[in-house]
């Protein structure tokens, strides 16, 4: 699923605020201030390896904005880790709190390491130096740190330890994201998932159609594909098309029952990075197809869910003129220059802030327990995410209406506006 | 949420397919259950009765149906068959429903329910079974009420959950399964759509009420003179509901004769058997939390709350000890007697001939006799039906004379018998024996009688069974408190009283419909009654078991059981 062209995701994260600036007719220091972060943190760290040798890890923290409260944001491991991937990520969770209206602000941070070629030691050695460096510009009442691109439950876990070792004191809320045996919260796997197929519901209610009668096209079998997958298979809907990667091939495939696929069926032949596996799918009668087939397929409804600018000018021709709505489950999966295609072919794009942000509110949720060490049952977690959500998208939806514009802009505008009102009522600008 | 009627006040939560929403599909696949279909099925007869009394709003309280498709989601993501299926004790059932997850597309719609409705829900039970089968789950499934009162929706939100899931396992538990098997049903085949309704009343200090409840059958088996049985009968309570259902002290009157003297020697008597006792939705704190207890939010009170409330004028009469008489109303100091004869005897407001009205033309459309649940509150007058089922009249072939009840093979004869038709080869009898009862140990006897029913059930054996006191009463002074389920393989009841255990008996009253429907035969032996049970003879039979209250004979010999349903004669003799 390679884009075959590079560019800078900060840039881009640039791009799309200061078209909504523009619209909002923001005055230009506020511009100014929401467009670049409040607050940056670069260090080294040096880690003891296995071997006896000593490596430096780049590392940085970004708190993006905090008007509205503590900032909130995962922490990725990632080779390629840059400083502007970084920043584009914590400006988006700024407007994904937002957006669903949480009580935070938005940050991220990230080691430049590949967790692949390291030993579970060296990982806590990684992720206890971590937290040393940021020990003192983080915690429950300023920035509130949770996983991201390979950082997992037990890492989260580690960093809890030390922070709390540090500070001599339990703090539950000072991290998300932690087993839910270890102040973890109920719902945390399901909520990113889940979230999309909320936002979907909703649209399709605008749109005078029911879920059952719709067909869908899927990118991505993780987490987050997996789960909005399933909740939309249960809610009645056809599943005709899911895309993976596929680690011995290095390719993406896309894995087709014109159908409708067995949801339970390919969650049994998949393994737990979301991969599903090819030769299985073959005997069970799936076709096996090009990693960008699940553009191309005629449903109504199209799931990004995997990376980032996977529908871009050179493909946007090709989704079928039968798909509604384009459910932006990733992370920036759509590049900015084809919003304006897709809004001429009628298709509405549900915007990532929006779609994805059941995992946010989730991590919300997880700190607040956390920060009262008492823990909700899942239908309460589940149940609050629903409602915050499907409030979060009546807002935008009645904002696109009311502006005649996309739900894109409609988000983004509804979101630096509460972001830069805060800072005006703060007195900061 | 799918509207159910026009007036959107009944409303759907299911996960089944647009394609399959249409009234009559949704009614072909029982995703209502019985209780609510049968609610829904009156609403025409509904906007009758409110054209003819404009003064009393009469309604279905608001209620939203959780349909069976929400409870076969629940049952299947969460894996809970084996448990359900298991010999778990009920805790353990009821706990793994607690902890077990509800379809997520469900929790967003009972969100809205929630923030809407910030009054006291009765979450009841409206299981497929009761529908198709039309057999009688009184007293099997279970009801939860609750507050519903907090300030936060999410704690409200908690506590339906809890109250939900805590009805679904209901269906699981001991006596459902007992129940199931006692009347060859499959408990497998159960599916628990579940009603969340308003519940009618008004909050009173920490107390929620409604100012009566009743329960009324378009026929009555036992008519005193000169009421017919054909002119029904209605029994009052007031407060909630569940006086009646436990077989607590009602008021109980013909619709024809409302003004009918009450059937008691004096006043005193009267105060003694008429209602004390009331039970209200508790608006504080709960005593203690347990998510897995029916009466976690209810409460006793004494007719002095009702008293503090101001709620009993319509609803009393007064003793006056220095003229020895009852006065009626409150405008008298002196205990309070709940003979409602101020609602009953004034025709300020048209209560009685509506309910004769309503039952008269439910039962015109049911095509035979009805009983109705209700409950009722005053100015302003809002009477709200909740819950309507069809009755079984018995026939009247078998004839019994008064000779065959005297004859020397009788072991047992009564003039005041349910049922209809005989029973052959009965040969295992369980009762208490009488030398060993008192009402201080009956909550002791009804466990004892659970564990012969139980057994009896596994081995296939109908039996006799033999009680004192009021059978089924959860008030332990006044007979067993038994839910039916720990009686269900009993095929022949014979409730009794003796010498130091003078209380009124039920006449199966809260069993009518298990006794009807059931086929079982009740017979009602009061110690006034010129009949008496031989127990001489029960002494010398052989013993099975026996317990420190209770023993279970099995005959050499078999019993024959003769009930004639038309003259209310029975007699249970040697074959």
């Amino acid at each position: 699923m390679e884009n075959g062209k590079s560019y800078n995701i900060f840039d881009m994260a640039q791009q799309q605020f200061d078209r909504c600036a523009d619209m909002l007719m923001l005055d230009p220091p506020t511009r100014e201030f929401l467009r670049t972060p409040m607050r940056e943190y670069q260090f080294s760290l040096p880690i003891f390896l296995d071997n006896g040798e000593t490596r430096i890890f780049r590392a940085f923290m970004v708190q993006f904005n905090d008007a509205r409260g503590p900032t909130k944001g995962g922490v990725r491991f990632h080779p390629q880790e840059t400083v502007d991937t970084i920043r584009a990520l914590g400006m988006w969770m700024t407007w994904k709190c937002a957006i669903t209206n949480l009580p935070l602000g938005g940050s991220s941070s990230g080691v430049v390491c590949d967790p692949h070629s390291l030993s579970p030691l060296e990982m806590e050695r990684i992720c206890r130096g971590f937290v040393r460096r940021i020990a003192y510009h983080a915690g429950p009442e300023w920035d509130v740190l949770g996983p991201d691109i390979m950082t997992e439950p037990q890492h989260m876990l580690w960093m809890l330890d030390e922070y709390e070792t540090i500070h001599g004191r339990k703090s539950p809320g000072f991290i998300t994201g932690k087993p839910v045996h270890h102040a973890g919260s109920k719902g945390r796997k399901e909520a990113p998932g889940y979230g999309t197929i909320i936002t979907a519901r909703e649209a399709l209610r605008d749109m005078g159609l029911e879920i059952e009668n719709t067909r869908a096209s899927f990118q991505g079998f993780g987490m987050v594909g997996q789960h909005a997958a399933k909740l939309y298979h249960q809610m009645g809907g056809t599943i005709v098309s899911v895309a993976c990667w596929n680690h011995a091939d290095r390719t993406a495939y896309t894995f087709r029952k014109k159908g409708g696929i067995n949801f339970q069926q390919l969650v049994s032949i998949t393994d737990p990075y979301g991969e599903i596996n090819r030769a299985q799918a073959e005997a069970l009668g799936y076709e096996c197809l090009p990693g960008e087939a699940w553009l191309e397929q005629d449903v109504d409804i199209l799931v990004p869910a995997a990376l980032e600018n996977q529908i871009r000018p050179d493909n946007v021709g090709r989704i079928s003129p039968q798909v509604k709505i384009i459910l932006e489950a990733a992370n920036g999966p759509t590049h900015p220059d084809v919003d304006s295609i897709l809004n001429e072919r009628g298709v509405v794009v549900i915007p990532d802030i929006l779609a994805n942000a059941g995992g946010v509110i989730c991590s919300y949720f997880e700190q607040v327990q956390g920060n009262m060490n008492y823990y909700w049952s899942k239908d309460e977690v589940l149940g609050k995410i629903d409602a915050i959500l499907t409030a979060a998208y009546i807002d935008v939806k009645n904002f696109s209406q009311q502006n005649q514009i996309s739900l894109r802009d409609a988000s983004y505008m509804l979101a630096v506006d509460r972001v830069a009102r805060a800072c005006h009522e703060r007195g900061w600008i | 949420m799918r509207m159910l009627d026009g007036s959107g006040r009944l409303r759907l939560i299911t996960l089944r397919k647009s394609s399959e929403r249409t009234q009559a599909v949704l009614a072909g696949r029982g995703e209502l259950g019985g209780k609510a279909q049968g609610l829904l099925s009156v609403c025409p007869v509904l906007d009758e009765i409110r054209a003819a009394f404009p003064t009393i709003e009469v309604d279905i309280p608001a209620m939203t149906v959780l349909g069976t498709s929400v409870f076969d989601a629940f049952m299947e993501r969460n894996h809970l068959a084996e448990v359900a299926f298991s010999n778990a004790p009920d805790n353990r059932i009821a706990l793994a429903f607690q902890r077990a997850d509800m379809p997520f597309e469900v929790l967003r719609e009972l969100y809205e329910l929630v923030d809407q409705w910030c009054m006291p829900l009765a979450v009841r039970s409206s299981g497929l079974l009761e529908d198709t089968t039309r057999q009688p789950f009184a007293g099997v499934y279970l009801t939860k009420m609750i507050p519903n009162n907090s300030h936060d929706p999410n704690h409200r939100f908690q506590k339906l959950v809890e109250a939900i899931k805590f009805v679904w396992a209901s269906t699981y538990f001991k006596i459902s399964k007992d129940y199931c098997k006692a009347t060859g049903l499959n408990i497998c085949d159960e599916k628990m759509a579940v009603i969340i309704q308003e519940m009618v009343g008004r909050p009173y200090d920490q107390r929620f009420y409604p100012h009566l409840s009743g329960v009324a059958r378009s026929y009555n088996y036992y008519p005193l003179k000169p009421a017919r049985p054909q002119d029904g009968v209605v029994s009052l309570a007031l407060g909630l509901g569940k006086t009646i259902v436990d077989g607590g002290k009602t008021w109980t009157y013909s619709p024809a004769y409302p003004q009918m003297p009450p059937p008691f020697a004096s006043p005193g008597e009267l105060l003694d058997q008429t209602q004390t006792e009331f039970w209200a939705v508790n608006l504080g704190e709960p005593p203690e939390f347990n998510p897995i207890k029916e009466t976690e939010y209810l409460r006793l009170e004494n007719l002095a709350a009702a008293e503090q409330d101001g709620v009993l004028r319509r609803l009393v009469s007064t003793y006056d000890p220095q003229s020895e008489r009852l006065f009626m109303g409150d405008g008298i100091r002196g205990p309070r007697a709940l003979t409602f004869a101020p609602l009953l005897s004034l025709n300020d407001i048209p209560f009685n001939r509506l309910v004769t009205q309503l039952l008269a033309k439910l039962e015109a459309a049911a095509g035979g006799p009805v009983e109705i649940e209700f409950a009722m509150n005053f100015d302003p007058h809002r009477f709200g039906l909740l819950q309507v089922r069809p009755m079984v009249v018995p026939g009247g072939e078998e004839k019994i004379s008064a000779e065959d009840l005297v004859s020397p093979q009788a072991i047992i004869a009564s003039e005041t018998v349910l049922g209809n038709g005989t029973l052959d080869n009965l040969r295992d009898i369980v009762y208490v024996i009488p030398e060993r009862f008192n009402l201080q140990w009956t909550p002791q006897v009804a466990e004892e009688l659970e564990q012969h029913n139980h057994r009896l059930l596994a081995q296939n054996r109908p039996y006799l069974l033999i009680v004192f006191g009021r059978l089924g009463t959860l008030d332990p002074w006044l007979g067993i408190p038994v839910t039916w389920g720990q009686i269900c393989g009993a095929s022949v009841i014979v409730e009794a009283t003796q010498e130091n255990v003078r209380v009124e008996l039920s006449q199966g009253s809260h069993y009518f419909h298990n006794i009807i429907n059931l086929g079982v035969k009740y017979f009602c032996m009061p110690f006034t009654s010129p009949y008496r049970i031989r127990w001489d003879w029960l002494e010398k039979q052989p013993v099975e078991a026996e317990g420190r209250y209770t023993r279970h004979v099995r005959l050499t010999q078999g019993l024959r059981v003769r009930v004639d349903g038309r003259s209310g004669r029975g007699v249970i003799a040697l074959e």
